[in-house]
């Protein structure tokens, strides 16, 4: 298999549960890597804290695993650093949108040359499950025991706001969409976010009636809507993520001006 | 070419089976050594690649596999297999 | 592009940012904040010039991130803060700590806690430098006296991080960093650059065994690193549950700094033999630095590291005294460590003057304290 050349096959099988999607997503990323033609040796991998974090661990190449949220600011320093390396985080919702939500906006005004990959499960998978910032209204979860009373991010929306260059997403169950965009994201410059909503049968899938992988991947078939078609018939997208439901597809691709091709002209100052 | 289920990675979460849609994987009744009741490839025939070499498509077993336990093999191997199994 | 041998008058902070382009910094990432941030500002004019990074980050945590960031790229990078900033980074600095991570964060000290006193100085933040993360590790803190001394430890506070891979500090306050003075640049300053995974040299730098120092496996130059916060074993691989290789680590981490302080431990001594000697540092050593010098029966122990503690200055100076004074602008933080060294060191009387609320003792209190003393 070629694709399994890419892992450090000593540390195989992988930590993930069963049926867990961080493994599908490994496989279209990589698919993607290998068609555009990007090489380990010249990559590196960073990723946060939780269960889409240790991917990196897996990978034969260059991988940091850094602190809760952080990720996207070590990968800023080590790419401006070295801005000759390709630069991949791994990330997941709790990691990227809740306690690195700032780290995460800024990274999409900022344009430095980064390709994110968010795995949103909808849950903390890692510490056992507890409510996330994406887990849909009324949801269950170990903090949210009467359902959740919150309502959902929508984190590639913060991201086409925020001015990422590239935004992209798709669930597990659209592995062939997924690879597309994902080739799209590594061959772009900028920061270009890929979220990919991903099963949890452990935490999330057993608390909510879809304990089976295969119950997750009909819901999420099921509440999937283009968003091109969402935007054509002026739905709210608020109003949907309130519904449980979930807009997917290729957002938004710019060709912004990355962070380091900027040279600088100052053209507002006085020139002192 | 057929798919071919890795038993040292296969955990039975029997995504393969949800998505193939020509029903090639069935769950599995036996308990691998790793302690998963681990898919099957029942019907290889059915697949979408039954008789090519190249130029593969679908792939959904593949890709979806989240523990990398799904790969092509040549069908000229399906022979040996069938002896061992009978 | 780094600044020529000669004689300048400079502030504290720019005196710092003069010292870092000399020592090969080439990244930093920074947020204002008073009062270290010229040192942001000077550096955002000087690092793009040298082919360097300057990055404005959205908050402190951000800063610290991206710095060992750039610091896996192979870079010499740094960050400067205060109070506030300083608390949000102490996550990063336990993760530096763990991963091995040579950073370089000046620290230009305020009044705490919370926001405090921003444009005054203070000592508070001594403890948050060796304890502020979670977990026992071991970090390298200087603190300088004065603008000359800013500039001599930046250097030194690059090369041993860059040596121990361990975050170094550079503990100015506001005094220091804004105080105006002579800075003399000497003709030869040594820099020293990290031992390199796979690069054979014959740098006297390093005569660190390679068991405690590990070589850097710089990214993208084919060591495949794994750099994790886990445990982590020589292999890289993470053992988050193996209890011999978690020990091992932690113990290698605390040892290779202080099995090598006499390495690292700066001092100044003044009237060593007298029967009450001072110890202070940084702002707070001005006026027993002033009494020391013009009065026999005092002198003056000034500690330039802070961590490791400079045990054997400090006991050596209490064996042969009456009594110690110790001077801190802070509640008494270092004074319970040196108190202890003094005390096993056979010198039964240790006194603590404090002075907190911004303004370094004057030599008058320093002299009140000794009368009260006895000393003179």
């Amino acid at each position: 298999m070629e694709l399994f050349d890419l892992y450090r096959k000593d540390h195989w099988p992988h930590v993930f549960c069963p049926g867990c999607g961080n493994g599908t997503i490994m496989n279209c990323f990589f698919r993607a890597f290998n068609d555009v033609g990007w090489k380990l040796e010249n990559t590196v991998f960073v990723s946060g804290i939780g269960c889409s974090s240790r991917i990196p661990l897996y990978i034969n190449s260059d991988a940091i695993h850094t602190t809760h949220g952080r990720a996207i600011a070590f990968a800023t320093g080590l790419k401006l650093s070295r801005p000759e390396l390709d630069v991949v985080v791994f990330t997941g919702d709790g990691d990227l949108g809740a306690i690195g939500g700032n780290h995460f906006i800024n990274g999409c005004r900022r344009n430095v040359d980064l390709d994110v990959i968010c795995i949103n499960n909808n849950i903390y998978g890692m510490t056992g499950g507890q409510a996330s910032i994406t887990t849909p209204h009324d949801y269950m979860s170990t903090t949210t025991p009467q359902g959740n009373k919150e309502y959902p991010f929508d984190l590639a929306e913060i991201a086409v706001a925020a001015g990422a260059n590239y935004v992209a997403r798709w669930t597990t169950r659209h592995v062939h969409e997924l690879t597309k965009s994902m080739r799209t994201s590594l061959t772009k410059k900028g920061f270009n976010f890929v979220e990919v909503v991903s099963q949890c049968p452990t935490n999330f899938g057993r608390r909510n009636k879809m304990p089976d992988p295969s119950a997750l991947l009909d819901w999420f078939k099921e509440s999937s809507i283009r968003r091109d078609k969402v935007r054509a018939a002026a739905i709210d997208h608020v109003d949907l993520n309130l519904a449980g439901q979930v807009t997917v597809g290729e957002f938004v691709s710019r060709d912004r001006e990355c962070y380091h091709e900027r040279k600088g002209g100052g053209s507002h100052g006085d020139g002192h | 070419m057929r798919p071919d289920i890795d038993l040292a990675y296969c955990k039975g979460c029997n995504i393969c089976v949800y998505m193939c849609p020509k029903k090639c994987f069935s769950k599995g009744a036996d308990i691998s050594e790793r302690g998963y009741f681990a898919a099957v490839v029942a019907s290889p025939e059915s697949c979408f690649n039954h008789g090519r070499t190249e130029k593969l498509i679908c792939e959904l077993c593949i890709l979806s596999c989240p523990d990398q336990a799904v790969s092509w093999k040549p069908e000229a191997e399906e022979g040996e297999d069938v002896d061992k199994a009978g | 592009m780094s600044i020529k041998p000669g004689e300048y008058f400079l502030q504290g902070n720019e005196a710092c940012v003069e010292a870092s382009m000399l020592a090969g910094a080439k990244f930093f990432a920074g947020y204002p904040i008073t009062p270290s941030t010229e040192i942001a500002e000077g550096l955002a004019a000087k690092l793009p010039q040298a082919g360097g990074e300057f990055l404005q980050m959205e908050d402190e945590i951000a800063c610290i991130s991206a710095v060992i960031g750039a610091s896996w790229g192979g870079a010499k990078a740094m960050t400067a803060t205060s109070g506030p900033g300083f608390s949000l980074m102490q996550e990063a600095i336990g993760y530096a700590a763990m991963t091995e991570t040579p950073v370089v964060v000046v620290n230009v000290m305020r009044g705490g806690p919370s926001t405090g006193q921003p444009t005054r100085a203070s000592q508070g933040d001594i403890m948050a430098t060796k304890y502020g993360s979670h977990g026992d590790y071991q970090v390298i803190a200087f603190a300088p006296a004065n603008v000359q001394e800013m500039f001599d430890l930046t250097v030194k506070a690059f090369n041993y991080a860059e040596k121990y891979r361990v975050p170094t500090f550079v503990l100015s306050d506001a005094e220091i960093g804004h105080m105006r003075g002579l800075l003399t640049v000497p003709k030869e300053v040594k820099i020293v650059n990290r031992k390199e995974k796979g690069v054979r040299r014959s740098d006297e730098a390093y005569d660190v065994p390679d068991d405690l120092v590990p070589p850097f496996p710089t990214f993208g130059k084919g060591h495949k690193a794994m750099v994790t916060g886990i445990t982590h074993s020589g292999k890289a691989a993470i053992e988050p549950e193996d209890p011999r290789i978690h020990q091992e680590l932690v113990r290698r981490l605390n040892e290779k700094i202080t099995k090598n302080r006499r390495d690292i431990n700066k001092w100044e001594v003044i009237e060593p033999d007298s029967k009450t000697m001072i110890v202070s540092y940084g702002s707070a050593s001005f006026g027993g630095r002033e009494v020391a010098a013009k009065d026999d029966r005092i002198g003056l122990l000034r500690l330039k590291t802070i961590w490791p503690l400079p045990v054997e200055p400090i006991a050596e100076a209490a064996a042969s005294c009456d009594q110690m004074l110790v001077c801190e602008m802070n509640l008494g933080q270092l004074y319970w460590e040196i108190k202890r060294v003094v005390l096993e060191a056979g010198c039964s009387r240790v006194e603590f003057l404090s002075k907190v609320g911004g303004e370094p003792p004057t030599p008058g209190e320093v002299r009140h304290k000794l009368r009260e003393m006895g000393a003179i």
